[in-house]
């Protein structure tokens, strides 16, 4: 239930605070909200997640830009979050219930598993809001840069969150 | 059958990621779509209510800021007061002043929530159709451009400001006359471009840029912003004209939103004229 809540709350943090923190004129954008949905435990059936992507995406677009650019996003994210974890299983596999946070699969693992996924989700989020290839260096830039605002604030939350509370 | 049942047991998870993937897609992409619509409608108001507690809380921290803005205009409203004219004889007063009639009328609003750094950014502010506000009225702030009203739910509204790929408004120089059309093009938020300005036309460094008052939904000569350079192309037969905006979106207190009590005659007066000619082209 209170993954559920967190959700809402990320989304609150997200459209209130972060996203007046605008580094370079909007160069920098990072979008934590994402946070709570990449902490679903291992073997969440996937039709549930897909179902969370959408309402954390639709409670964004509720907030902030064109309704769709966020769900559809989100939406991303939830669909290839199975798949990546799929691609990183450690040898005896993961225990079904635990989440992946860095206390439970080490630093280096939840910065490879939370990194590739926030990249895409960045990416698709800009490139789908842009539509154009002419600036693309300067886009490139801006998810790479986005991408490790939200990393560095994802670990901060965790470590904020103190590891038996983060079950 | 009990095959295809099996492929779509085994499939159903891109199946439902598609569709739904398609739904979030064809939102975006669709303008006049009616679910996109009401989505907007119902969450301005919503997203407006929350912004608008926030904005309750962050505003004391800005009010030296709002103050002095507020002091500018009352300065420069008190400027206008007809004491400050020579008078003239009545007669010809009331020529000039067709009847007293009022052309423009001016709702005040808040603002409680702006973009500046995507693409297309969105202002909201707290009044709405319960205060008269209706979609396509113009917004300034302090006697200069901000945007237009673009969509409106009870209590908010919601304007499309100039710092919106989106956005075109009819602009001229202030000295020469000549008029062009306003855009932005993403990036920096402090500059905008003026386009279809003729390159045999003298533009000069530091003019100011108005509106005409063509497009309706503002009064004449509301500032824009300077001419900061000249970014020409050899192969093009306009300027390139970059415009240092006047509003400072960044730091946008309260707003004006302006009714033009003839618009609806204007246009449709030109929308007949326009079927009258047989269409546009």
């Amino acid at each position: 239930m209170m993954r559920y809540v967190n959700i809402f709350i990320f989304v609150l943090i997200q459209a209130l605070i972060i996203s007046r923190i605008q580094l370079f004129d909007g160069l920098i954008i990072p979008l934590l909200y994402i946070f709570p949905l990449l902490m679903f435990p291992f073997e969440t059936p996937r039709w549930l997640l897909l179902l969370v992507g959408l309402s954390t995406g639709v409670l964004m677009d509720l907030f902030t830009g064109p309704p769709g650019l966020h769900t559809s996003a989100c939406l991303t994210l939830a669909f290839f979050q199975p798949i990546v974890q799929k691609l990183l299983s450690p040898r005896e596999g993961y225990d079904s219930l635990q989440s992946p946070t860095i206390h439970k699969m080490g630093i280096s693992w939840y910065l490879t598993y939370a990194g590739f996924l926030t990249f895409l989700h960045h990416a698709w989020l800009i490139f789908l809001e842009f539509l154009r290839w002419d600036n693309f260096l300067y886009q490139l830039l801006h998810i790479l840069l986005s991408t490790l605002a939200t990393l560095l604030l994802m670990i901060l939350a965790q470590l904020l969150i103190s590891p038996n509370k983060s079950k | 059958m009990s095959n295809l049942l099996a492929l779509l047991q085994r499939y159903y998870v891109l199946l439902m990621f598609l569709i739904l993937q398609v739904f979030a897609l064809v939102t975006l992409f669709s303008e006049n779509n009616f679910h996109r619509k009401e989505f907007i409608r119902h969450s301005s108001d919503f997203a407006g209510w929350i912004y608008e507690k926030r904005d309750n809380f962050t505003s004391y921290l800005r009010l030296s800021e709002i103050n002095d803005q507020l002091a500018l205009e009352n300065a420069m409203l008190r400027s206008l007061l007809p004491e400050n004219y020579l008078q003239l004889d009545s007669t010809s007063l009331q020529e000039l002043n067709v009847k007293g009639q009022v052309l423009f009328k001016y709702t005040p609003a808040k603002v409680v929530n702006v973009t500046v750094s995507r693409k297309r950014n969105y202002i909201t502010v707290n009044r709405g159709m319960a205060a008269g506000i209706e979609p396509e009225m113009g917004v300034i702030a302090n006697g200069a451009i901000v945007g237009i009203v673009s969509s409106v739910s009870k209590h908010y509204s919601v304007i499309m400001p100039v710092l919106n790929t989106k956005f075109q408004g009819s602009v001229k120089m202030k000295n020469s006359g000549e008029f062009g059309i306003l855009e932005w093009l993403g990036g920096d938020p402090e500059y905008a471009y003026v386009k279809e300005m003729p390159k045999h036309v003298y533009i000069q460094v530091g003019d100011s840029v108005v509106t005409t008052g063509y497009s309706s939904h503002f009064p004449e000569g509301i500032m824009v912003g300077k001419v900061e350079t000249l970014e020409d192309k050899p192969e093009e037969n306009f300027h390139r004209v970059k415009v240092k905006l006047e509003t400072d979106y960044r730091k946008l207190g309260w707003v004006q939103l302006v009714k033009n009590i003839y618009k609806v005659e204007q246009d449709s007066i030109m929308q007949q004229q326009i079927q009258m000619d047989g269409g546009e082209e």
